[in-house]
């Protein structure tokens, strides 16, 4: 903590905030503390910002503005490897870490106020400045219809990626830094501005024609999480809460007021559980459109994407729904209201709020529902690290050199939140919470509630006392902090736990056999580890294995060590089905077995390892076929269900096949165990298909449970009143579809089947939308398609349409025209029909076009559809190898108005690369890699997490050394010099591009080192002239930046001399790039040489 | 047959020849019509308990019922060309004189008032001599309510309806392979309609015709038809909440669901007029007559008729109601809450000048 404020020199309490959206100008106030003498100059954070002025305690002061992420390598090297571009990212993103003390915005303390300051007195900061054209941090929808900015629903709001505050106004963007808030915002009257805190008072301007909000927020607050939507919202005050308020754009409050009527709920478990009231006094829910991210947290407020909201009818989207509801809330205690001392320390905060998520899970869709759900995660995960190898939750960095990365392995740095990738953030998430139960499995729930609350009842303490009082770091976590209070409280040691899944990567990757020894009626288990792979780690350490055995079930758990493979577990049943009796289970229930399936000389049923998923582990385990039938049908447990589900797919045999069935029509088994039966009943059918007797597997099952009694072909008139069976009538066909004959085709049987119950849908009767099943009918027919017969290359027509393709594509003609006339909730339909004429492309049947696609894929459609179709788009450029459509993406991913959909891009792209670093390909050329290079270099600098995008698509497409397709310098050396050459001597590059930009205030002046800088006075008044400069009206059509909301006001002599200033600005940040290197922590001698040697 | 409906205006009053004041039939067939509608108009007003009345307000009364009459058959006609018939039936009539604004519920009381005057029969000279038409069984006599100048019923087979319909289907089957399949055709149909009148895509370059696909186009705002449930919904829902015992045949049913989502659900009354129209078309061809109903026998048919379309009506009415209660929620709550937000705003203070620059 002291670190801290010695790195930073000071510290401050309040900050008010004032933004005038109506002329996009604000300013920003600070009180700060000195907490050195010697504080002469303060850093700041700041990006797209103009600032035109600042003061300190009314005497203007100066102040440089450097940031080197705008361009991450300087745009004449040739360098082209990831590597340097990852080591220099890192670099860029450090020189401006607000944890480190630095910042972009530098401003220098006027000499008059050195005394002030070594008196540790009071300063106040003042910065004037104007936002203009935000590219990122701040969204704008404004949509294309007539009438006034309310009337067409434009709205703003806040987003990002971490810490992206500086994005919309100058401040220590850091979750570290903690103070109180008045924020101020003029909006149009017919606007409502939603931000943090309490709403204090809403005044008219004079003109009567807009509004200021007046917000305060008492709590001390770190300026990440900050936030503000702005828009013509209508306003629901929740019926349960009344200090919690809801907001949604014009014309949904019914939906707002169904999908809402539930968070109390959500409100009273976490109060519960953690014995806490609701940290602030008052919660904002905003749903938006173009949500940069479904759920975001902010300070009593969460931005929700307005595609959550939903109407009573729609079954499959409201348990989604709820659980991000409950996610933004388990964020406010955790991650909100406690903040994170640094961002090695960001796991805690996720894993709690994603632990207590968890258990609200538990409570509200039950037990089977929630291990069903970790069982996903840890999956997820497992897959994830064995894949990239590994997820680090606590780096350390120790002596800060890039060298002892511990993330070597990794294609960016994980110093920063700001250079992760983002599926590396999301798994970083998912393992957080997996630690965190594991920790509970260790020292029980009830001390772990107790942890929470210790955390939150000091920071609650602390939240109310004077900044004077240093209370207030009681409102940050830290590992270390965390970890003492889980010693204090359950006195127990974890450390060993911590040090393995939060110090380390890796998870644990397990071979399971074993033999019945009868003689000593002993089982033999044998367990070996796989520590070599990626991704992996040794686990020593206890081991639980269950053993159902005929007479119960038996736990034992076994330390893992060293060299130990081999483990003797003494069986309890001596002898074998003497008597006909009943078999207890583990949960004490008695069933009555068929045993005559199972070995005559060995009384196990089944065995499981880690049956309650205590490691981060794969097991993959081996036993008999019998062994997984039992294992499915009476093991009570949903996990060793999927579990056997998964291994049966090995094993078609009639007995699998009766045991899966079984399972299908047991109405008590839990839903997703048997949707995931009927997948594995598809797939055993499929091996068995020579010796497959009977009607098409589940057919007869289907008929039974859904269709009419008198007339077997028809199915019943829709009624979803109980969604396991609505979920299993959905899922059914799906799985059917997958069937194939002999010859390797979908039997016409069950084509016509599913033909027939989309003929015989009928919903006129339900009280449920159907459009998540008829989406799933089309879904079916396009599993039903195999690839086509096709004769040398004969191009695809109408006429050789083969006859069951064309009844297909006669219902998804019908289907997706249906859906413009009358749409579906979310258009669900249009998505199938986009992925089933994908699905008839790719299998030749009908011409490989993505013209279609790209209709579908342009702005203004919902944005399901647009990833579907642009999901197609990608797939099409990787089948044909289309340069034409690459570049396309590629546009689209500059300049698409959806944040969402810009990253959406890229990372299927990179889910799906039209070609990979180990693959030749003729898209693969000079011009691409320069296309990226620049795109992550500067293209990306607004959003993170697009430029973390940007580098992962190009990881995966030219790997992490100099691309391929690139020529062979003649000599590495060469390259290096000139390398070296252009960091040494920079002045020559830049003024050669700021001569021909016609710069105004001349290089030099930029780069003076502050230290030189003796006449601040002079400074300034060079940096108001250039301010001052006459504008040119009309150089910028007004139509320009029309989507901005509040253009129409004359009120801005400056803006369009901004807008052109800030053009240059960023020119004139390129041409520092060179020393941005340099930079970091020191902050001074911008001149130093190079570190490129 | 055809002869047997006609139009009110023009009934009842044949020419004369041989008249005093001018030897054109037609101008004579004019001024006796005016005549017969000029006693019409005294005896209503000594109905109304007028003693005398001055000839230039007769006239005038005179002229406003003639326009009257003749609107009511102009537009039945409009109604009956628009419907592809040609000769006006009862139903034309009703909705002309709903769609004037006229109450019809209380026609035939006022028909059988009990002070009504009796006019007497218009001076009749030479009847039109109309051919023999073969005649069928024995003629009607006209109800006490009608006078007996007015023409008569036509025959009897033309309105005698035997009730000739099948066994109604009740197999479950065929009642669902028949809504299946109509609704198919409909949405085929208009899917295909939609097609060729607008902007298409296809999925073959050298067939655009066979899988014709409605361009895809942008909304301005895309959330609000992704989102909001669309009308249809509303009103399924809303039905699958109040009458689940609802045992409407599954056609017809399928019949107003089309027409409701074809046309947008407004307030005004053409819409109803429309729905008025469907709902009425069944129960004219059920008898299997494509003959159109003579008036004077539609009598009984004329309540049904009113029962059904009120009907038609409360459906209507209940899909309205329906919006205020999804739109206006919040009227109730406020009153109570004391939430920041729904504070009302401040005036701007003199002395709270903020400069923002």
């Amino acid at each position: 903590m002291n670190k801290k404020k010695g790195d930073k020199g000071f510290e401050s309490p309040r900050k008010s905030v004032v933004v005038s959206l109506y002329s996009r100008i604000g300013f920003v106030e600070l009180t700060i503390f000195p907490t050195v003498t010697n504080l002469n100059r303060i850093k700041l954070n700041s990006k797209q910002c103009r600032i035109y002025r600042v003061r300190i305690n009314d005497l203007e002061a100066a102040f440089i503005y450097n940031d080197p992420t705008l361009e991450v390598c300087h745009s004449e090297s040739k360098q082209r490897n990831l590597n340097y571009f990852s080591n220099a990212y890192a670099a860029a993103v450090s020189a401006v870490d607000p944890d480190a003390g630095n910042g972009e915005l530098c401003i220098k303390v006027p000499s008059e106020l050195w005394k002030h300051v070594d008196e540790l007195k009071v300063l106040k900061i003042h910065i004037n400045f104007s936002l203009d054209q935000p590219k990122g941090g701040l969204h704008f929808v404004v949509p294309s219809v007539e009438g006034s900015m309310a009337e067409r629903g434009a709205h703003v709001f806040s987003c990002g990626y971490q810490n992206s505050t500086r994005f919309w106004f100058p401040c220590v963007d850091s979750y570290s830094e903690l103070c109180t808030w008045k924020l101020e915002f003029t909006v149009d009257a017919a606007m409502v501005a939603v931000s943090n805190g309490d709403l204090v008072e809403t005044v008219y301007t004079h003109d009567m024609r807009k509004k200021t909000f007046h917000y305060m927020l008492t709590i001390p607050t770190a300026a990440s999480n900050i936030s503000l939507a702005i828009g013509p919202f209508e306003i629901l005050v929740d019926p349960y809460m009344h200090e919690v308020t809801h907001f949604c754009l014009p014309q949904l409050l019914p939906l707002l007021k169904h999908t809402t009527s539930y968070l109390h709920e959500v409100f009273e478990f976490y109060e519960e559980i953690l014995t806490c009231r609701y940290p602030y006094s008052c919660f904002k829910t905003v749903f938006i459109d173009e949500a940069y991210v479904e759920v975001a947290a902010y300070a009593s407020m969460s931005i929700f994407s307005t595609n959550l909201l939903h109407s009573a009818m729609i079954i499959d989207e409201t348990p989604l729904t709820r659980r991000c509801l409950a996610q933004s809330l388990a964020q406010q205690f955790f991650g909100c209201f406690i903040s994170r001392m640094s961002w090695s320390d960001e796991w805690v905060l996720k894993g709690i709020s994603g632990y207590i998520y968890g258990l609200w899970m538990k409570k509200t869709f039950g037990v089977n529902e929630y291990r069903h759900w970790i069982k996903e995660e840890l999956d997820k995960i497992v897959a994830y690290e064995l894949k990239t190898g590994g997820v680090l939750l606590h780096p350390i960095f120790g002596g800060g050199k890039e060298k002892d990365n511990p993330a070597s392995h990794l294609h960016f740095s994980i110093k920063h939140p700001h250079t992760l990738s983002w599926e590396y953030y999301t798994m970083f998430q998912c393992k957080a919470h997996l630690v965190m139960r594991l920790i509970e499995n260790r020292i029980s729930m009830e001390f772990m509630l107790q942890v929470f609350n210790k955390l939150l009842s000091l920071a609650s303490t602390a939240s109310s006392q004077k900044f004077q009082s240093h209370m207030w770091s009681q409102m940050l976590v830290s590992t270390s902090g965390f970890l003492k209070s889980i010693s204090n409280v359950s006195g127990k040691d974890i450390q060993p736990l911590i040090k393995q899944w939060v110090d380390q990567s890796g998870v644990v990757k397990f071979y399971g056999s074993f033999a019945f020894n009868r003689k000593r009626n002993v089982l033999e288990l044998e367990i070996k580890q796989d520590y070599t792979s990626p991704g992996t780690q040794k686990y020593v350490g206890p081991l639980k294995v269950t053993v159902q055995e005929l007479d119960g079930s038996f736990n034992h758990t076994l330390q893992i060590e060293e060299n130990s493979l081999k483990h003797d577990i003494p069986c309890h049943s001596k002898s074998r089905r003497n008597k006909k009796k009943k078999i207890p289970l583990m949960n004490g229930e008695e069933v009555d077995m068929d045993l005559s399936a199972m070995d005559a000389d060995s009384p196990l049923l089944w065995i499981r390892i880690d049956p309650d998923m205590s490691v981060l582990r794969k097991v993959e385990f081996e036993q008999a076929d019998f062994m997984w039938q039992y294992q499915l049908r009476y093991e009570r447990d949903v996990v060793a269900q999927q579990e056997s589900i998964l291994a049966l797919e090995k094993f078609p045999t009639p007995a699998s096949r009766l045991a899966l069935t079984d399972i299908l029509e047991q109405e008590q088994c839990f839903y997703r165990v048997r949707m995931a039966a009927c997948f594995c009943l598809a797939k055993i059918a499929n091996s068995m298909v020579s010796t497959w007797t009977g009607p098409p597997a589940m057919k007869s099952l289907f008929t039974r449970m859904f269709c009419c009694k008198t007339c077997p072909n028809i199915v019943k008139t829709n009624n979803f009143m109980s969604f396991q069976s609505y979920f299993l009538q959905k899922t059914m066909p799906v799985a059917m579809a997958l069937l194939r004959d002999v010859h390797n085709l979908c039997p016409k049987e069950v084509l016509t089947f599913i033909l027939d119950l989309i003929k015989y849908n009928d919903n006129r009767k339900n009280k449920f939308s159907d459009n998540y099943y008829r989406a799933e009918m089309i879904d079916a027919l396009a599993n039903s398609v195999t690839p086509a017969v096709s004769v040398n290359n004969e191009v695809r027509t109408l006429d050789n349409l083969n006859p069951d393709v064309r009844l297909i594509l006669e219902e998804i003609t019908r289907f997706l025209n249906m859906e413009k006339l009358l749409p579906s909730y979310r258009h669900t339909i249009t998505v199938s029909c986009l992925r089933a004429i994908r699905v008839l492309q790719k299998n030749g049947h009908v011409p490989s076009d993505p013209t279609l696609f790209k209709s579908y894929a342009e702005y203004g459609h919902f944005v399901d559809i647009r990833v579907a179709a642009l999901e197609a788009v990608v797939d099409y450029t990787k089948v044909d190898r289309s340069y034409e459509e690459l570049q396309w993406l590629l546009n689209m991913i500059q300049t698409d108005p959806v944040p969402y959909v810009r990253h959406k891009i890229l990372s299927m792209l990179t889910k799906n690369p039209p070609f990979t670093k180990s693959t030749e390909s003729p898209l693969c050329n000079e011009a691409l890699v320069d296309q990226l290079w620049k795109l992550m270099n500067s293209g990306t600098s607004h959003d993170w997490r697009l430029r973390c995008g940007a580098v992962d698509l190009y990881f995966t497409l030219f790997g992490l050394s100099r691309p391929s397709c690139l020529p062979l310098p003649e000599l590495g050396l060469v390259l290096n010099l000139k390398e070296k050459k252009a960091v040494l001597n920079p002045t020559i590059i830049p003024e050669v591009v700021a001569g021909s930009q016609e710069f105004p205030g001349s290089q030099d002046e930029e780069e003076v080192d502050m230290d030189t800088v003796h006449d601040s006075q002079a400074f300034i008044s060079h940096h108001l002239s250039m301010l001052e400069r006459p504008s040119t009206p009309g150089r910028r059509a007004r139509e320009h930046h029309h989507h901005h909301h509040h253009e129409h006001k004359k009120k801005k002599k400056k803006h369009k001399h901004k807008h052109k200033h800030k053009h240059k600005h960023d020119s004139r940040d390129k041409d520092k790039e060179p020393f941005a290197f340099s930079s970091p922590a020191s902050g001074r001698s911008v001149r130093s040489p190079s570190l490129s040697d | 047959m055809a002869d047997a409906a006609s139009t009110p205006g023009a009934s009842g009053s044949g020419t004369r020849s041989g008249s005093k004041q001018s030897t054109n039939p037609a101008d004579n067939y004019y001024l006796a019509r005016r005549r017969t509608l000029q006693v019409v108009v005294s005896s209503l007003l000594t109905e109304a308990g007028f003693e005398s009345a001055e000839k230039a307000s007769v006239e005038t009364l005179t002229e406003m019922l003639q326009s009257y009459i003749s609107e009511i058959g102009r537009s039945a006609k409009s109604y009956c060309e628009h419907t592809a018939r040609t000769q006006p039936t009862l139903s034309d009539i009703v909705v002309t004189l709903v769609e004037m604004g006229f109450n019809v519920d209380t026609l035939p009381a006022y028909a059988k008032r009990s002070q009504r005057m009796v006019i007497t029969a218009p001076p009749v000279t030479n009847q039109p001599v109309t051919p023999k038409a073969l005649t069928a069984g024995q003629n009607r006599p006209h109800p006490p309510h009608i006078p007996s100048h007015f023409p008569e019923f036509p025959d009897p087979h033309t309105y005698i309806k035997t009730p000739t319909y099948r066994e109604p289907v009740s197999d479950y089957q065929v009642l669902r392979e028949k809504a299946a399949s109509q609704r198919r055709d409909v949405e085929r149909a208009l899917t295909r309609f939609m097609a060729k009148t607008g902007e298409t895509q296809s999925l073959f370059k050298d067939d655009v015709s066979t899988f014709p696909l409605i361009a895809a186009r942008p909304f301005t705002i895309p959330y609000l038809t992704a989102l909001l449930p669309s009308e249809l919904e509303m009103q399924q829902m809303e039905e699958t909440d109040s009458s689940e015992q609802d045992e409407q045949p599954d056609t017809e049913n399928l019949a107003l669901h089309m027409s409701t989502q074809a046309l947008p659900v407004g307030l005004d009354s053409c819409e109803t007029g429309v729905c008025d129209l469907l709902a009425v078309e069944p129960l004219v061809s059920p008898g299997g007559t494509a003959h159109p109903a003579p008036r004077p026998q539609a009598c009984a048919p004329l309540g049904q008729m009113f029962r059904d379309e009120s009907g038609a009506e409360k459906e209507n009415t209940s899909v309205l109601q329906q919006n205020p209660s999804l739109a206006g929620t919040r009227n109730g709550e406020d009153t109570i809450i004391d939430n920041p937000y729904l504070r009302p705003v401040k005036k701007p203070k003199i002395r709270r000048k903020k400069s923002l620059s």
